[in-house]
């Protein structure tokens, strides 16, 4: 980290702050748009309050619908940030510094919209104040909400952190508002003593954080895996779910990244580099994801139980048959076939490869949820569920709530990390002179002759 | 100067809040293990979730503290501050 000037200065990252500092009619626009589909779902939600759970496409059999889809889908999703991040940050990746901040922002936006969904998902939300007086702890729902509430405390806690210098850098430039950035810069002057105390508490919460988030999506596996349903009572869901939500959360960190490039022209900051570094990510974790696939259901299938092999057959060649098929055509097949040549690891094909993994991932979410529930072991006909437009609605605001909170956040904050790039920058001149005085001969002493060349002040 | 005092009030208040959070979790832990242990409810399993979930709680905010008190005590004196000898 470096010292913070006192005096506001032009810096050689004034592109971080145009976001900030210009706000177009591109964002107006942008803006009324999404607040037009959130109000519309918002309208949809109050008429669903007003009437009950009649206006959504979920009824018996299928009890689980769009909410309990979006919630694992949204969760797994906010696996983008501070996992990614963190377990980057500690193996100390270079490459990490400009995507760091946007992965933080996706987990602390998503968590907050997907953990909302189980509330969605009741007809009479009043009812959850229930939990306060007679909750029981020892159920996997309410494991649910506690994790949830640790992972976006941590979580908002590890945006935040990292956050404070480039607030200081905004309460020097005189940013408006001013009594928002120093309220939230906690004095910071980059003096010795607060690195210290920062990078204390950043190593602490990366440390935290990544086994808060992987119970997170353990837990919500649990929900599934603890009953005795056919297609949900199995044991690898954990790591099953947590794979997926960390291959989902590095396409959605990737699309991203790829969109807020594209309009606030961060071209210089986010190279083919990092896209290329991530999608090799995005390709082990298709793998990984085929591989746990395949286990979870060729054990399955040779176990030859009727009511497990009921529901598969269901989803390989029932009503479910094209979405699971194109599920693995997207998360698997396309991956595969794209990222693992160096030709085709482009941009572009980047993009288009990592929205069909997001569709892909919620497709999974789906193939998960409703086919063990359409299909009955009871004497009770089979119903494929379809969403109403209440459901879809809803989905559609659920999607602008995240965009309009990421726009949002760049209104306000640096979507990359300054003083990680600052940081970054001083450590290769740093690095590069250490190198190059290793091969000098030392003084008279036998002293290296580092300390001469080694430039004070950088950044 | 005043701007400044408001502020550091915020500031405070931030901290406070904080940590009404991270005790109402608690409390919320405990009353759930006593309604377990009221009606024999699988006390065991609750008490070892209890122990899972509560440290998580306890580290966030005591991180948060230990920083923004480490903050205050690293920044360097401001030139608006009063001195000793102002009274």
């Amino acid at each position: 980290m470096s010292e913070q000037p006192k005096e506001p200065r032009r810096s050689r990252d004034e592109e971080l702050y145009r976001s900030i500092d210009h706000t177009g009619p591109g964002f107006y626009l942008a803006a009324a748009l999404l607040l037009v589909v959130f109000f519309f779902g918002a309208f949809q939600y109050v008429n669903q309050l007003r009437t009950g759970l009649a206006v959504t496409g979920m009824n018996q059999p299928v009890a689980w619908g769009f909410y309990i889809i979006n919630f694992v889908f949204f969760i797994g999703i906010s696996h983008a940030g501070t996992l990614i991040s963190a377990i980057l940050r500690l193996n100390n990746a270079e490459w990490r510094r400009p995507i760091t901040r946007m992965a933080e922002v996706i987990t602390a936006v998503v968590l907050l919209i997907g953990g909302l969904h189980p509330i969605l998902d009741l007809g009479r939300p009043d009812r959850m104040l229930n939990i306060f007086m007679w909750g029981r702890l020892q159920s996997p729902l309410l494991w649910d909400v506690m994790c949830i509430t640790a992972y976006l405390a941590a979580s908002t806690v590890y945006l935040y952190v990292p956050l404070i210098p480039d607030i200081a850098k905004l309460r020097d430039r005189g940013t408006r508002p001013r009594w928002l950035y120093e309220f939230l810069s906690w004095d910071w002057q980059g003096t010795p003593r607060q690195q210290e105390v920062l990078q204390r508490a950043m190593n602490l919460l990366m440390i935290l954080v990544i086994p808060v988030a992987v119970s997170v999506h353990t837990v919500i596996s649990y929900i599934f895996a603890m009953t005795l349903e056919p297609g949900w009572h199995s044991t690898i869901f954990g790591p099953y779910f947590v794979a997926g939500a960390i291959f989902s959360g590095i396409a959605s960190l990737m699309v991203v990244m790829i969109v807020f490039r594209k309009v606030y022209h961060l071209e210089r900051y986010l190279k083919p580099v990092h896209f290329a570094n991530l999608s090799k990510l995005l390709l082990v974790m298709a793998a990984v994801w085929f591989y746990l696939t395949f286990s979870e259901y060729i054990t399955g299938f040779f176990s030859r139980e009727p009511s497990e092999l009921d529901v598969m057959m269901y989803k390989l060649t029932g009503p479910y048959a094209f979405p699971f098929w194109l599920m693995v055509f997207l998360n698997f097949v396309v991956p595969v076939s794209l990222l693992s040549r160096r030709r085709t690891r482009t941009i572009p094909v980047i993009l288009f490869v990592s929205i069909g993994v997001v569709i892909g991932m919620w497709l999974e979410r789906l193939i998960i949820v409703v086919p063990s529930l359409s299909v009955t072991s009871v004497d009770f006909p089979s119903h494929p569920y379809w969403p109403s437009l209440t459901e879809i609605s809803i989905f559609a605001a659920a999607i602008a709530a995240f965009c309009l909170g990421f726009m949002l956040f760049a209104k306000f904050f640096p979507l990359i990390s300054v003083w990680e790039i600052e940081e970054g920058r001083e450590l290769a001149i740093r690095e590069t002179s250490e190198r190059i005085a290793s091969y000098l001969p030392d003084d008279e002493e036998g002293r290296s002759t580092r300390a001469e060349t080694v430039p004070e002040g950088t950044g | 100067m005043k701007n400044r005092h408001w502020i550091q009030g915020l500031q405070f208040l931030s901290i406070c809040l904080m940590w009404a959070f991270a005790m109402g979790v608690l409390v919320f832990i405990v009353w759930l293990v006593l309604v377990a242990a009221r009606w024999n409810d699988a006390l065991n399993w609750t008490l070892a979730i209890s122990l899972v979930m509560a440290p998580v709680y306890l580290t966030v905010a005591g991180t948060l503290t230990y920083v923004f008190i480490g903050l205050k005590r690293g920044a360097p004196k401001r030139d608006d501050e009063p001195r000793a000898e102002d009274g």
